[in-house]
């Protein structure tokens, strides 16, 4: 503990005005000060960062430690994945740090060693409210875009579910509902993480919008995802039609291939309650949302080529009681039946470890003004009032 | 009854005088038996004031018996003052640490101040202050008190009754034993009524308490039991519990208590024609053949290594139920779905699924 105290000294003393801005200039000063000590020292100074920037290449010796999302491909890799928090943070230090903890890198390892001829395999994270569940997701989903996979992200399955201004019955199939304002959201950022992959995947089918609007067999999957964009009152289908459409060319053997992984963040929204009503107050059931029902077939096990990674988030559910964390619980008796087989992922909070990471980063940051949190006393209230909750962490840390 | 201090000491000036004349009828207490000295002293003012007017007993403040004067009361300020002093006191000041309290309450009486020597202290304090004392207390008057019901006063009460009792059998000395021969275990309540009429309505309450592992019941038996009992089953201690009101009389009572079990009994052995219907939601536990779990794992592990053609479909399907790592997984959701969801049961089906999807 007292290493990164005399680091802290000497960088204090080599540069006299501090700014939060400066990322490049941290470096530099870094790097200065790492001449600047002796060899021993220099090695661990930073405890809490690693260089390794690759999430193919983490292992158990980066447990603990924070690596740097490159921020120019922050806008494409996650256009609507990160948690709220997460995002002021990046914008406030001007860079994107994430822990590697254990449950991405065993998320990661399964992932690395699984076969992708047989049926995708489902992997649920759980843990108590503010444990990481969302970060670890986001771990996991950098790793599949860094190997070059197609991600497809529901940020929040939630938001699906309530909330929703406008609810059309849908054109093609009566007694569903559609959401064109979520669904052409939603392919909005579809587009933008996935740019690349849209212009080579070709549709297997045609598709009839409306009486003049159609989509060809053998068009670009971007034409599709357009035509879903421009035409909302459309888009719900468009997203029905995509997922099919990648459903059934995932992990083909032809040259065009790639894999696909589907991450659903509060996937137990997908079979909780609703709490949109009907024009006569009739209470909306999930299934009879086009979003919803078209997502559920996504996540069942019957198609190869690519990984199923999903949370369960208790922030946001509807009618769940406080202390409801397990898959059981949140997932409810048709959830899990559908789900079934799955691994489940436990997270919980940092270890001691974790914890002196996440407060030498805070420390490093500037983030801790109050002069007592700096003391070894501060750090003790620190560790009881938040009890190593990463998320309460945050939020203390933030108004000291 | 609050006394001003000034009446109490006309009072018991009036009482002394009285005691010195009628010292000869002092032994005559018809009101009051000299249980214990102090008793009198506190009775005997208030008695007095009542019999003032027919003063032909004095019933004695008895304190010129405590003391060592034994002889003729002695006039005198200081002796007369001294004893109007300890009239005045509350009797408290003059108890014993191991005095018998039994005593002082024998029977359920209201709150006395000057008898109970507890410093309690009740009602909703005014601000800046603190509840009440006990002096003047109405709050404590208002309440039952159990001041008459101490330990000493209920083994007192037991060795009295104890005459009446039987032998307790002495092959019985065990709970297991008395479970063994006498499963069925009948409440009744006896009460002492003073009333309109000396009858409790309560006292017709019968209830019949057993244990169903001590009935012959089969599976199917015990499941319709449970069922038919409903609320009057409980699963921890597995107890069925009758309890029958509805007849005037407490053998009225009884006798339906026992029809109702006999009747439990013989209508859970019958199978219905309708039983045969019953569906999953049903059921009491979980079971996992034909359940959505064992459908699911049938289809993946299909889907991982397809049928060829010469493999039916039914001997693929037992082939594949009878692998050990699929028993691990069934036995693994059972658990999680019976005995409910545990850090550990989780654990235990993450371990089983990375077996059987061999990861």
């Amino acid at each position: 503990m007292n290493l990164p105290r005399l680091y802290h000294r000497l960088r204090l003393t080599v540069v006299q005005v501090r700014s939060l801005h400066g990322s490049s200039n941290v470096q530099q000063v870094e790097t200065a000060a790492v001449a600047a000590e002796s060899d021993p020292v220099s090695s661990q100074f930073s405890v809490f960062r690693t260089s390794e920037n690759d999430p193919a290449c983490h292992t158990d010796l980066h447990a603990g430690q924070y690596y740097t999302l490159p921020t120019a491909q922050l806008r494409t890799l996650f256009p609507h994945g990160l948690p709220y928090r997460f995002q002021m943070q990046i914008k406030t230090f001007n860079e994107a740090c994430v822990m590697v903890r254990q449950p991405a890198l065993e998320l990661i390892s399964y992932l690395k060693k699984a076969d992708y001829s047989r049926p995708a395999l489902r992997y649920i994270l759980y843990g108590e409210t503010g444990c990481g569940k969302t970060m670890s997701l986001c771990h996991a989903l950098h790793f599949c875009a860094t190997q070059g996979w197609m991600v497809l992200h529901i940020p929040d399955a939630h938001l699906w579910v309530k909330n929703c201004r406008e609810l059309l019955p849908s054109s093609s199939r009566p007694g569903r509902l559609d959401q064109p304002l979520q669904a052409s959201l939603w392919l909005k950022n579809f587009k933008t993480t996935n740019d690349r992959f849209l212009s080579k995947i070709k549709t297997t089918q045609r598709y009839v919008w409306t009486k003049r609007e159609t989509t060809e067999e053998g068009r670009p999957l971007g034409e599709l995802v357009d035509q879903g964009v421009a035409r909302v009152k459309s888009s719900s289908d468009v997203v029905g039609a995509l997922l099919r459409e990648l459903r059934l060319q995932a992990g083909g053997a032809a040259e065009g291939a790639f894999r696909l992984a589907v991450a659903v963040d509060g996937v137990n929204a997908l079979w909780g309650r609703t709490t949109l009503k009907k024009e006569d107050k009739s209470e909306v059931l999930p299934e009879e949302l086009t979003l919803v029902h078209n997502l559920r077939k996504m996540l069942r096990n019957d198609w190869s080529g690519g990984a199923i990674l999903t949370t369960l988030s208790h922030t946001g559910s509807l009618y769940k009681p406080r202390s409801a964390y397990l898959p059981m619980e949140l997932l409810g008796e048709e959830g899990f039946d559908t789900m079934d087989p799955f691994v489940p992922v436990p997270v919980s909070s940092y270890t001691e470890k974790e914890f002196e990471s996440c407060y030498l980063y805070y420390m490093d940051r500037h983030w801790l003004q109050h002069p007592h949190s700096q003391t070894e006393e501060g750090k003790k209230e620190l560790i009881f009032l938040s009890n190593r909750n990463p998320s309460i962490l945050e939020r203390l840390c933030a108004t000291l | 009854m609050i006394w001003r201090s000034v009446d109490l000491r006309r009072t018991a000036l009036r009482t002394l005088l009285q005691l010195q004349l009628n010292m000869a009828a002092s032994t005559f207490c018809p009101v009051l038996l000299p249980l214990s000295r102090i008793n009198c002293k506190l009775n005997g003012i208030y008695t007095l004031i009542s019999l003032n007017k027919t003063a032909a007993y004095s019933t004695g403040l008895s304190v010129k018996k405590t003391g060592a004067k034994t002889g003729l009361p002695q006039r005198g300020g200081k002796e007369l003052r001294r004893q109007i002093k300890q009239v005045l006191q509350p009797r408290t000041e003059r108890m014993a640490v191991d005095q018998d309290w039994t005593a002082v309450y024998p029977t359920a009486a209201s709150f006395k101040a000057d008898a109970v020597p507890l410093p309690v202290r009740m009602g909703y304090p005014v601000k800046k202050g603190v509840p009440p004392s006990k002096k003047g207390n109405l709050e404590l008057l208002k309440i039952p008190n159990f001041l008459h019901l101490t330990p000493n006063a209920i083994k007192k009460q037991c060795e009295a009754l104890k005459p009446f009792c039987t032998e307790w059998p002495a092959a019985l000395d065990s709970d297991e034993k008395c479970e063994k021969h006498f499963p069925i275990q009948v409440q009744k309540k006896d009460y002492v009524f003073a009333g309109p009429s000396l009858r409790h309505p309560d006292a017709r309450i019968v209830t019949l308490t057993v244990k169903l592992s001590s009935l012959n019941l089969d599976d199917h038996a015990r499941k319709k039991m449970i069922k038919l009992s409903g609320e009057r089953y409980n699963k921890d201690t597995d107890t069925l519990t009758i309890t029958a009101d509805s007849c005037p009389l407490k053998q009225q009572n009884h006798d339906y208590a026992m029809y109702m079990l006999t009747v439990l009994y013989h209508e859970s052995w019958k199978i219905e024609a309708w039983e045969k219907e019953k569906t999953r939601a049903d059921m009491e536990e979980y079971v996992w053949e034909d359940s959505p779990s064992q459908k699911n794992i049938l289809e993946t592990l299909l889907r991982i290594r397809p049928l060829s053609e010469q493999q039916e479909e039914g001997e693929v399907r037992e082939e594949l139920l009878g692998r050990e790592e699929v028993q691990e997984y069934k036995d693994s959701v059972t658990k999680l779905k019976n005995e409910g969801e545990t850090e550990g049961n989780m654990q235990q089906y993450k371990e089983a699924v990375k077996k059987l999807l061999s990861i």
